[in-house]
């Protein structure tokens, strides 16, 4: 209990703080072509939702990127499962699979970038493919992890009870590594969200990413700075579904833990 | 179903390579196939563009570009020392904050608001506000990293086993011995999990200010190829890019295994965040 008080007088001090030595930077440096200060801003974020067409302009924006970002992770999410679930269970698909998926994940976003460009063009499907291939290899790797570490002892008790393999895949391994499997589809949309932004601002053509981009080519860096902060709030809403989400799927974990205790 | 898990090393070499060798001659397939290079370049193009990259062979109509070897050197210089100076600051940031609730309380709400937002958006102002030189790009590549390593090291700090703890406490260890001999060595394989993760991040940061910032560079190389539409230079590019990030991420991982035995495997493949 202490600690949340705690925290919830220090954020909105330090939040303060930031944004002093922000102005203070901007007030030294004084070139609005180099840095927009709190107030410049600010104003470019109330003019975002106060004039139509640059409403309307920055909606068509975010509708574009949240579009890229969710069809990424729902692909991600579809494909993801099943392979890590498959590569978990079955040793063969472990042992083809393992070092391409440790591989494809480790490649920086930036280099799927060009190839997707040739093959997709500047569009929002290429930006939807990035998302994909950014988020699926994490959602793998969390689920068969999540797979393996089921515990030997539960999978044994329902093959003693008879369980044929489809209700030991439904009724002990899936609610068992549902946790890993949470974990994976947090990370995936981080990474989606990254993907999408990534490919955006590259483009300088498509989505929110493409404006705050355009804009601080323009030398509008107030509307910049403004466009940056509706994308943080956009990314923390849906990071923090997915952290909700999560936190309602596993909650029975956490309970029965409780009661055994 | 046990044993055949610990199937030795050599086995899963064997398969990879029989993989890699299938992968090779369906890529090289479905480019002959596709009977155009600007969409899909067949591995031997790429490898031939690739030997022309690492000798210093330039294809014909780009210019104004820096030598391939500096270019790849230009990015490597980036990666260290944004990496490095993640580290410096990201390490004692981190052990401050799993030792002291008070420094938690302040800066912890900082590192999850850097993580739940995409730390790449600010670079398009960055680049105004500092320019689009080598120490542009490096701070770039330092604020990529950074939050990683403060990440993992305030985790594997704060979460050193109270066992540990007390008996350095009944020992009467002071707070210097304390955090030398019992908290930094506890919690050292999530520092060092979370500097592997961090190198993965500078390679991202560091190849992604050279393409949205001074276009130098391996990464800066990469679009240039793409504009003149040579797509085997340019994957041989994505390759090079590709491939610093399985060797820094994949390599030290199986060095880590080697080093901390003595802690539970679990820890060690914790890595929080990439």
């Amino acid at each position: 209990m202490k600690a949340s008080y705690s925290r919830y007088t220090i954020l909105p001090g330090s939040l303060a703080l930031f944004v002093m030595v922000w102005w203070a930077i901007a007030v030294v440096v004084d070139n609005t072509r180099e840095i927009a200060g709190p107030i410049a801003t600010g104003t470019a974020f109330v003019r975002l939702f106060t004039d139509p067409p640059l409403t309307k302009l920055m909606l068509s924006g975010l509708e574009v990127t949240v579009t890229s970002i969710l069809l990424g992770f729902l692909l991600a999410a579809i494909v993801g499962i099943p392979v890590g679930f498959l590569m978990g269970r079955y040793f063969v698909v472990d042992l083809f699979l393992d070092p391409w998926v440790n591989i494809w994940y480790s490649i920086p976003a930036i280099a799927f970038v060009p190839l997707t460009m040739n093959w997709t063009g500047v569009s929002s499907t290429s930006s939807v493919v990035i998302a994909f291939l950014i988020a699926v290899f994490s959602i793998i790797i969390n689920v068969y992890s999540g797979v393996r570490n089921v515990s030997a002892s539960l999978v044994d008790s329902g093959r003693a009870y008879g369980a044929s393999q489809s209700q030991l895949m439904t009724k002990i391994i899936f609610p068992a590594s549902l946790p890993s499997v949470m974990v994976g589809l947090r990370l995936g949309i981080s990474r989606a969200i990254e993907g999408v932004i990534i490919a955006e601002m590259v483009f300088t053509v498509v989505g929110i990413g493409g404006m705050l981009d355009d804009a601080a080519d323009n030398l509008q860096l107030a509307l910049s700075g403004a466009l940056i902060i509706v994308l943080a709030i956009v990314c923390l809403a849906l990071t923090g579904a997915m952290k909700y989400a999560s936190r309602r799927a596993v909650a029975w974990k956490e309970s029965q833990a409780m009661v055994r205790e | 179903m046990i044993s055949s898990r610990a199937t030795s090393f050599s086995v899963r070499l064997a398969i990879f390579c029989g993989s890699l060798g299938l992968f090779i001659l369906v890529w090289e397939i479905a480019s002959i196939r596709t009977g155009n290079s600007l969409i899909l370049a067949g591995p031997v193009s790429v490898l031939q563009a690739l030997g022309g990259l690492l000798q210093n062979h330039l294809p014909h109509g780009v210019q104004g570009l820096q030598g391939a070897d500096a270019a790849i050197l230009q990015t490597l210089a980036t990666i260290v020392f944004g990496f490095s100076l993640g580290c410096i600051v990201g390490i004692p940031v981190g052990v401050i904050m799993g030792r002291w609730k008070a420094a938690e309380a302040v800066i912890d709400p900082w590192i999850s608001a850097a993580y739940s937002i995409p730390i790449v958006v600010l670079i398009p102002m960055l680049y105004f506000a500092i320019g689009a030189d080598f120490l542009a790009e490096v701070f770039v590549t330092f604020l990529l990293t950074v939050f990683t390593v403060i990440l993992n090291t305030h985790n594997g700090v704060k979460y050193v086993s109270n066992s540990l703890a007390e008996v350095g406490r009944s020992f009467g260890a002071s707070e210097t011995q304390f955090l030398e001999k019992i908290v930094l060595p506890a919690a050292l394989p999530d520092i060092v999990s979370g500097m592997r993760i961090g190198m993965g991040r500078a390679i991202l940061g560091a190849v992604l200010a050279e393409v949205l910032m001074s276009q130098n560079g391996l990464g800066g190389m990469m679009f240039i190829f793409q504009d003149v539409l040579n797509t085997p230079y340019m994957m041989a590019a994505v390759f090079l890019i590709a491939l610093m990030g399985v060797a820094v991420l994949q390599l030290p991982k199986i060095l880590e295994h080697r080093l901390f035995k003595w802690k539970e495997t679990e820890s060690i493949s914790r890595g929080v965040r990439t």
